[in-house]
């Protein structure tokens, strides 16, 4: 992990980019994050998200096409860096990691809900 | 295509939004704003798609989104927030002095100006709870008297319902009239005032009733109390159904019922009742009154329009009535024009004569002197922070220096001071609201007694108004000091090749225009303090103190009354009146060759002149018997002068002749000038008549020198006597101006405190500039100390650069006080002291103690000082 600072809300929309491949441009980003976390989101954060992780070295994006809906501009397709696999990676193997820990933890809290 | 255009996204929040964001995301961001505004008009409406555009557009105001706008950036930086208001705490801890005459005298500038604002919103306010405000209107007239064109809020009495009739416009109507009654309930026996009006009155005017229903009114039998009314009779109960006796004169009465009772009405208002009756009571109370006599006034007609549009037909439709009004009337009451006048502004008028409503016309002039007064008291204490922010800000040059080199733009010290300003006038905006709302508006209340200015934290257009103030005082006070800090250069400040502040020419400036201020204000609280003495013992023309009056019924009350009081050792004479000084005249019209002129009228007997003290100076009074001198008139000095010598131009006008009413009246004699009522207004051209016995309404005698209250008591005591069923009215003549003594020493006090605080803060400043620049001067005294200076040197030195200035602050100061007093008092009263040097005088030599106090307070301190101390100052 190290100095990888990537929050909560930055790694939905992490792994969101890297599920959604190629469609993955803005609207379509909180369109599935929406469906997923069953709440609305807003364009502001869904885009400072992105722009972030940009700088932060996560995302590359280049222009993709224009639609009529869009009013002639063009969309931003953003991929996942190699970089941001591997970090997505580690952040997994260190939750399933602690996760093994403490199964009866886990157990009493299934249960006791 | 066009329907595309149909739906674009809403203008403003795009221009916004391509405003703000960084231009590299801007296509893409604006892209998938549009798609997600397209895909919610398909799915929501249209409205709800822009909404949630805008909205959308307002999550995007994040910083990693937004373009460097420069200068925002800079600004934006919290740390350095952090650090300037840091600096300006401490640098307020560091000279308490200066931090206290700095917030102190800001404090209490802010806190007239919030009281100004609070006076000015309650009198905006009058009148302005009537629902109907806007479509309500009095029918007002012009006539033509004493050759000037005069508005009157009267009206003819069958206008009203004439005017009902022919326009369908005219949705309501309501005439209104007042009586003087006596009511009784039980053993509460009072002379009141009830007010006949039209069913009408309650639904266009908003009384909301505290109980029963508005409909009542309809009802002739029927009475509606105000709640004090209802409280003065019934206490706290509910009175409804109650049987109420009103007397409209000796012969007749009649129970009404109580049917409403009216809530407490808001403060601010022109026009209130005490007790309500339908107006079809004339036709039982007065069998005489003549609802279609053009000859004959109502005190005023109201008419609701829907819309002020229909008005204007209206207006165009009056032509007939004054025709009617024409023929039906003799020449000099012939009416000019109609005019109508809205019922949210009637209050604003200044000269409507009409009973009714009462004129704010006063208090609009107040507001006036209140916002000068307010405007000068910011400048006050604006000069003493600039003086002390120029002054003293050579203590802060390294600072500057310092910021400057490590990359401060002129720029960022200004906005550096600007913001420590605004510290700073925060705080004394947040000292002077507490101040405003906790001593200068309750006391300003307290001084007029019952005056509740119904000022409020929660209204919002103080919140508009207070940061408007903050922004305005810290600019003025704060942008010179910062232009002026901020301009040198940073290798002069660190070689310390900067001489600052001590030369500035703009501080001596200012610190005259303080004096000068301070000089005009203490000028108007002398002449104001020693005018309300001068009118408290100017002559009223007449004897009022060795006087009383009483009210009476009619004749035969009088006659009972007088034969009683006549047996009173300290009773020396006693008169009959219709009318009577300070209470009632009628007005009369008289024809001369020239022209008409209106002329207040009192009707009185042979002996009224001698009760009342009233000197005659030519000629002689009436004679004491009857029937004579029925068409002989006694007229007073002011009647000569105006009136008869501009028509002939004849020295004595005994014996001239004129018309009233088409009778001829021949002048007898001239009374010296007398005041009828306060001092405000000035002596109108009057004539005495004979009263009729029948007329009598006032008795009046004039008792031994000191035995007022006793035989004020033994009159009140033989009237019960005799009349137990009717209440006493009368009182000693001094009192009949009512609050006019208390209402002038009142100016007097609050001018008084004006010039207090205009004093201290002038004194404030001129000592906080004092002491920065004897303590800049440490060194040099001390030098001079050191080499032999004695008293005489340093006090020299030290009040040399002032005396000059004073001088010249004075001799501005004393004219421009001298000028201003003179335009005030014109301004304020008819009658008022004439205007000599004593205020300014006054005003100097309080700024020259000042002055001299200040100065020799830190001559002292130097003179105390040990030269080594100041000498090791770095």
């Amino acid at each position: 992990m190290k100095k990888t600072k990537l929050g909560e809300f930055e790694e939905l929309v992490l792994l969101t980019v890297a599920a959604l491949q190629e469609e993955a441009y803005g609207v379509e980003i909180k369109r599935e994050l929406e469906d997923r976390l069953k709440e609305k989101l807003s364009v502001g954060s869904i885009q400072s998200a992105l722009k972030r992780m940009e700088e932060k070295g996560f995302l590359t994006s280049e222009f993709g096409q224009a639609t009529q809906k869009r009013g002639g501009k063009r969309k931003r397709i953003y991929t996942a860096t190699p970089y941001a696999h591997r970090v997505l990676a580690e952040l997994k193997e260190i939750r399933s990691g602690l996760w093994s820990t403490i199964p009866q933890l886990a157990n009493i809290k299934i249960v006791s809900q | 295509m066009k329907q595309t255009n149909n739906i674009d996204p809403p203008r403003w929040p795009l221009r916004f939004l391509r405003f703000f964001v960084k231009k590299e995301f801007l296509e893409e961001i604006e892209g998938d704003m549009e798609e997600i505004f397209r895909d919610n008009v398909e799915q929501l409406s249209y409205q709800r798609a822009r909404w949630i555009y805008t909205w959308q557009m307002l999550t995007l105001f994040r910083p990693i989104l937004m373009r460097n706008l420069r200068g925002i950036q800079n600004l934006a930086e919290p740390a350095m927030f952090r650090n300037y208001f840091k600096v300006s705490l401490r640098g307020l801890l560091k000279n308490p002095l200066n931090s206290f005459i700095n917030v102190f005298g800001l404090a209490v500038a802010i806190g007239i100006c919030v009281f100004a604002y609070a006076f000015a919103r309650w009198t905006y306010s009058t009148d302005q709870f009537h629902e109907h405000k806007n479509s309500v209107y009095l029918a007002t007239f012009f006539a033509d008297r004493d050759g000037a064109i005069r508005q009157y809020g009267l009206t003819p009495r069958p206008l009203g319902e004439m005017l009902k009739q022919d326009f369908a416009q005219v949705r309501k109507m309501c005439r209104v009239e007042d009586r003087n009654v006596v009511v009784k309930h039980d053993e509460n026996v009072f002379h009141e005032r009830v007010r006949y009006a039209d069913a009408e009155f309650l639904e266009m005017f908003t009384f909301p009733l505290k109980w029963g229903v508005s409909a009542s009114l309809k009802d002739p039998n029927s009475i509606i109390l105000s709640e004090k009314m209802s409280g003065k009779y019934f206490g706290e109960e509910n009175p409804l159904g109650q049987s109420i006796l009103v007397k409209f004169d000796k012969e007749r009465g009649k129970d009404f019922k109580v049917a409403g009772v009216a809530k407490d009405f808001p403060k601010a208002r022109s026009m209130e009742f005490d007790f309500l009756i339908n107006f079809e009571n004339f036709r039982s109370s007065e069998p005489g009154y003549d609802f279609h006599d053009w000859n004959a006034f109502v005190n005023a007609t109201l008419i609701q329009v829907d819309n002020p549009s229909d008005l204007t037909t209206i207006e165009k439709g009056m032509e007939k009535y004054i025709t009617m009004q024409h023929q039906a009337v003799k020449e000099e009451w012939a009416i000019a024009s109609f005019a109508f006048e809205q019922l949210k502004t009637i209050h604003q008028t200044s000269d409507l004569r009409n009973a009714i409503f009462r004129s704010s016309h006063d208090d609009y002039a107040t507001i006036i002197y209140l916002s000068f007064i307010g405007t000068f008291m910011l400048l006050l204490a604006c000069f003493n922070y600039i003086n002390i922010a120029i002054v003293s800000a050579a203590r802060r040059l390294k600072e500057i220096g310092v910021r400057k080199s490590i990359g401060a733009t002129r720029g960022t010290v200004i906005f550096q001071f600007l913001s420590e300003n605004v510290v700073i006038t925060s705080f004394a905006m947040i000292i002077g609201l507490i101040l405003g709302a906790t001593v200068f508006i309750p006391g300003f209340e307290h001084l007029w007694g019952a005056l509740d200015l119904n000022f409020r934290l929660d209204d919002p257009t103080l919140w508009i108004y207070l940061p408007a103030i903050l922004l305005i005082t810290s600019i003025a006070s704060g942008i010179y000091p910062s232009l002026y800090v901020s301009k040198f250069q940073v290798v002069g400040i660190l070689k310390g090749s900067v001489k600052f502040g001590k030369k500035n020419p703009l501080t001596k400036v200012f610190l005259c225009m303080q004096l000068v201020l301070a000089c005009v204000f203490i000028t108007c609280a002398v002449m104001f303090t020693r005018n309300s003495t001068y009118l408290a013992n100017r002559s009223w023309g007449y004897n009022q103190d060795e006087t009383l009056y009483a009210t009476v019924p009619d004749q035969a009350a009088f006659e009972q009354l007088s034969a009683l009081m006549a047996q009173h050792p300290d009773v020396l004479s006693i008169s009959g009146s219709g009318d009577h000084l300070g209470k009632k005249h009628t007005t009369a019209v008289l024809h001369l060759p020239d022209r008409e002129y209106e002329v207040d009228q009192l009707s009185v007997d042979a002996t009224y002149f001698e009760t009342m003290g009233l000197e005659v100076k030519e000629g002689r009074p009436f004679n004491d018997h009857d029937e004579s001198d029925m068409q002989a008139v006694v007229v007073n000095e002011v009647f000569v002068k105006n009136i008869l010598s501009t028509v002939n131009g004849r020295e004595h006008p005994v014996g001239e002749l004129f018309r009233i009413d088409s009778i001829e009246y021949e002048v007898i004699g001239v009374v010296k000038d007398f005041h009828s009522y306060s001092f405000s207004r000035a002596v109108r051209p009057t004539i005495f008549r004979v009263a009729e016995k029948e007329g009598y309404r006032y008795l009046s005698m004039k008792v031994r020198g000191g035995k007022e209250a006793e035989t004020y008591q033994a009159l009140q005591a033989r009237w019960s006597q005799l009349f137990p069923e009717i209440p006493f009215d009368g009182g000693h003549q001094e009192d009949v101006w009512g609050n006019y003594f208390k209402a002038i020493g009142i100016h007097g006090i609050v001018w008084r405190v004006f010039a207090f605080i205009a004093v201290t803060l002038a004194g404030l400043g001129l000592y906080g500039l004092i002491t920065l620049n004897v303590a800049g001067r440490a060194r040099e005294f001390s030098i001079r100390k050191v080499l032999g200076a004695g008293l005489k040197n340093i006090a020299a030195n030290i009040s040399g650069q002032y005396v000059l200035l004073f001088v010249i602050a004075l001799a501005i100061g004393a004219p421009v006080s001298y000028a201003i007093i003179k335009l005030i008092l014109d301004a304020a009263y008819s009658y008022h002291i004439p205007v000599d040097l004593t205020g300014v005088v006054t005003a100097l030599s309080i700024l020259l103690v000042v002055l001299l106090l200040t100065v020799s307070s830190q001559i002292r301190k130097v003179l105390k000082a040990n030269p080594v101390h100041g000498l090791k100052v770095e």
